[in-house]
């Protein structure tokens, strides 16, 4: 199964798809909003918010990407190949499931280096750890969202669907532009959406707050949603393969 | 049950398998003894690749049963023991054929060395090529490469030189006799005629998805080279079809036109009941055998 992994991680960074909507975008988009002053409030805590909203918005991208794979995989008739190798189904689910759990690595570590490297952003080496692991952890739920998508849908469609879900979510979760500043009827769907409580949990830290109970069970509640959606549309596709 | 014996490499008992109305496997008997080359042959739609999809459990049967080596086919799969290029497909985007090919012998048990599986499938070129950028015959030989890397006791390929042009067909067949004499059993499906007889210890031909004939190359074409012998008749001429060696029979305009397994006895009886009128003996060629085999197959009831 690790070689199972290794080659899935060699296709995903070769991907140019990825490597441009998953790393670079990000990075881009955090240098111009941050250099351009277009984040409101103190320019330091500017810098570390877009910081996390970035590097969660990259992290979504990684997390989308991969699932898009699997509708490309079933298309081309790998998946097929792949029930014809000794590997079990469990193996092959597990494989793509830990790809992209290693896959949103570069986008977080873009965005948080160019934070220190060009921003200077500054922060106690506890709340690093802390972000870094909850960015990180916190993927989960929107690779199992993007598999899911990629079990259930065909090639293109999935594609579209999780560039679009991928794209929805950043916006209404608050990564590009805080919800604070949000009209109060989206502020208050914001709130609810895994992507919002996702950065959340990693906002708080970064200012010194202990994460909400609220943002921790609404993200919880999401990862069961979206993973009962996975091994739906896993089933699903089976039946078809 | 004799112990001595060691479970076929595939048995397929009473396969049935329907998409929708159309019944693709119907009742599908077959039996590879181990080391065994077999060809499926038939032309499209005989049920080659849905009988395929069957015996290495890609698909589950409506009825009846497939074992590979005794064990239930996904099983036998798991532990390394098949290694099969199904139609098309598995030529995966952004890796080059050395990954491809270092991954899937990374799955089995006891692969063959690298150089082996170069050698075999004639890739040395190829091993720092981009799989999605070689050609149609290229692409071929690496989907035969990842087929046999792992060592597979059996080796099952679905219309491997469908795409290929002469010369790649020559160098994929050399290939595959390489396989074949390191003594592994060999399933193949095609509908070239030529390519089963010459590659083949035994053909199975296949038509609306059961077994329409079933022996080594010499036998089926025996069986299916029948001659037409060609008589003027008028009125009844159905007692025709009841003549020794007489396997079918069509009147058109005037003339019975009997396929025959035995021609010398079909004319004695002809000229024995008084009947020989304008008499024509015609050999069949092997094409013509193959379009006799496979049209008189037997309808299915969702066909006929």
């Amino acid at each position: 199964m690790w070689g199972y992994v290794r080659l899935e991680l060699t296709r995903t960074f070769r991907d140019g798809g990825y490597v441009i909507f998953a790393v670079v975008m990000p990075v881009v988009m955090y240098l111009i909003f941050t250099n351009l002053g277009l984040a409101p409030g103190d320019r330091h805590d500017a810098a570390i918010y877009t910081m996390v909203g970035m590097a969660a918005y990259g992290a979504l991208g990684g997390a989308f990407n991969n699932g898009s794979g699997i509708a490309e995989d079933r298309a081309t008739g790998w998946l097929r190949q792949l029930r014809l190798t000794p590997l079990t189904p469990a193996q092959v689910v597990t494989g793509k499931v830990l790809t992209g759990v290693v896959g949103v690595v570069p986008s977080i570590a873009a965005v948080l280096l160019a934070g220190v490297l060009v921003n200077h952003v500054a922060l106690p080496p506890q709340r690093w750890l802390a972000i870094v692991v909850l960015l990180w952890a916190g993927t989960v739920p929107f690779s199992l969202l993007g598999l899911g998508n990629g079990y259930r849908l065909s090639g293109q469609t999935a594609a579209v669907a999780n560039v679009a879900t991928m794209l929805t979510l950043s916006i209404v979760g608050g990564l590009w532009i805080p919800a604070e500043t949000f009209p109060s009827w989206l502020h208050a769907i914001a709130e609810w959406t895994p992507s919002n409580s996702y950065a959340g949990l990693s906002w708080r830290i970064a200012f010194g707050d202990a994460p909400t109970l609220r943002q921790a069970a609404t993200l919880v509640a999401w990862l069961l949603a979206f993973a009962v959606y996975a091994v739906y549309g896993y089933r699903r596709a089976g039946r078809r393969a | 049950m004799d112990t001595d014996i060691p479970d076929p490499a595939v048995s397929l008992t009473t396969a049935t398998k329907s998409f929708g109305p159309v019944r693709a496997v119907d009742g599908l008997t077959l039996t590879v003894p181990r080391g065994q080359t077999l060809a499926l042959l038939g032309p499209n739609g005989a049920g080659k690749s849905t009988a395929i999809a069957l015996l290495l459990g890609l698909i589950p049967p409506d009825a009846g049963r497939a074992a590979l080596f005794g064990l239930d086919p996904e099983r036998a799969v798991r532990r390394g023991r098949v290694g099969a290029m199904t139609q098309e497909g598995g030529l995966v985007q952004r890796v080059t054929v050395r990954e491809l090919l270092s991954f899937v012998s990374g799955t089995y048990p006891a692969p063959l060395p690298l150089d082996e599986v170069v050698a075999l499938a004639r890739i040395g070129d190829l091993l720092g090529r981009r799989v999605d950028r070689l050609s149609g015959g290229q692409g071929q030989r690496v989907r035969f490469a990842m087929a046999v890397c792992g060592d597979p006791d059996l080796v099952v390929l679905d219309e491997p030189t469908a795409a290929l042009d002469v010369e790649a067909r020559r160098e994929f067949w050399a290939g595959l006799r390489g396989l074949a004499d390191r003594g592994k059993t060999i399933l193949f499906s095609t509908h070239y005629l030529e390519e089963a007889d010459e590659q083949a210890d035994r053909i199975v031909v296949l038509g609306r998805g059961r077994v329409i004939a079933d022996g080594t190359s010499a036998e089926i074409k025996r069986a299916a080279a029948l001659t037409t012998v060609r008589v003027t008749v008028d009125g009844d001429a159905a007692w025709l079809a009841t003549l020794p060696g007489v396997r079918h029979m069509e009147i058109r305009a005037g003339r019975a036109h009997l396929r025959s397994g035995d021609s010398d006895a079909t004319v004695m009886a002809l000229a024995q009941a008084g009947a020989v009128r304008d008499l024509e003996v015609v050999p069949a060629d092997l094409e013509d055998a193959f379009v006799a085999l496979t049209s008189t197959a037997p309808a299915s009831k969702e066909n006929a």
